[in-house]
């Protein structure tokens, strides 16, 4: 085989394959953006009232642990992103009561990176971690799902009791 | 005299084999063609408005979001059209991608076949066949292939991010 044969037997490979359209590709995109959702279920205030002693000498009586609440979160973070937690504080503080809240562990449809829940804490003006640790999660809609919420109420100082009629606001922020 | 025979017969096996050679070269590499039509599927993504709720997690393309169109010659009888994705720059693992084909296109040819591919397949890193096309006598070419995506896995727990993803449909032999 002389050059020239040599070198028109390249170019036909060469152009076989560049004009030989084998392969052909279609792009898709997906846009998942940050998500911070959160609210509490079954929506409606509750009602806790301290009942007067029967008997002289005896202390008002608590009323009974209410666990009607469980909140509910979606939560999406970007790769690398600072983990969520909700906060709770109340408005307005009443004196010489407790108002105790706390977070059982996540339940229910949920699922992902869920929060992780604090021990008890006693409710104020300023706002206290009651869930940390959220990643990209999301909790199931609505009661038996997500975090169960048991709130209490007692009497601290009793010489700061007086009788009062207050709704009182407990405020739940999701935040960074 | 004997010699120059034997020289000029050398001389011309060596064409008919180089041109033998030619013909089938290009008949095996130049008549498998594919074409893709169908820009970007930006998959529509509606909110999550419901506190403890996710993403639906499955959505699908209209019909024909993607179009082939496919042939392979009628000398070599069939070709397979395979499939997978890369990421373009960056994908999602957990976002599964699924083709399947919706319909068999339109073709001239009245012996050639279309077969396989009409329930959602998911898509790997790999090629994996899609559907293959069968001809008999004349060119088999289908116009038009109409393929529907679907993409399934979509959470909140993936990582917000925007992801792209791309599809390469190859034709090869079966």
């Amino acid at each position: 085989m002389n050059y020239y044969k040599l070198v028109f037997l390249i170019c036909f490979t060469i152009s076989s394959h560049l004009f030989s359209q084998l392969t052909g590709n279609s792009t898709l995109s997906v846009n998942l953006p940050v998500v911070t959702l959160m609210d509490i279920e079954p929506t409606g205030a509750i009602s806790m009232n301290f009942t007067a002693p029967t008997e002289a000498g005896m202390a008002i009586v608590a009323p009974a642990i209410n666990t009607t609440k469980w909140i509910n979160y979606t939560s999406a973070i970007a790769s690398g992103g600072a983990t969520r937690k909700i906060t709770a504080s109340i408005n307005p503080v009443i004196s010489g009561v407790d108002i105790k809240i706390q977070a059982a562990s996540a339940s229910g449809a949920g699922g992902g990176t869920l929060g992780t829940s604090s021990s008890e804490v006693i409710l104020n003006a300023t706002s206290q971690t009651i869930i940390s640790g959220i990643g990209g999660a999301f909790t199931g809609n609505g009661v038996n799902n997500g975090h169960r919420l048991t709130i209490s109420l007692s009497a601290n100082t009793y010489a700061n009791l007086s009788r009062t009629n207050t709704a009182v606001v407990i405020v739940y922020t999701i935040t960074e | 005299m004997k010699a120059y025979d034997i020289t000029f017969n050398r001389r011309y096996l060596f064409k008919i084999s180089f041109v033998f050679f030619l013909m089938l070269y290009s008949i095996l590499k130049a008549q498998r063609t594919l074409t893709v039509a169908g820009g970007n599927w930006p998959v529509p993504m509606p909110s999550v408005t419901e506190a403890g709720s996710n993403y639906s997690g499955t959505y699908e393309s209209i019909d024909g979001q993607v179009l082939l169109t496919a042939s392979v010659p009628a000398l070599l009888g069939s070709g397979k059209v395979s499939v997978h994705y890369e990421p373009n720059p960056t994908w999602n693992p957990n976002l599964t991608l699924s083709v399947k084909r919706t319909g068999d296109g339109t073709t001239l040819c009245v012996l050639c076949t279309i077969t396989g591919g009409t329930t959602y397949q998911a898509v790997t890193l790999t090629d994996l066949e899609l559907f293959r096309i069968t001809a008999v006598l004349a060119l088999g070419s289908y116009s038009s292939i109409p393929i529907k995506l679907q993409l399934t896995g979509v959470s909140v727990t993936i990582p917000a991010a925007t992801y792209n993803g791309k599809l390469v449909f190859t034709i090869g032999p079966t």
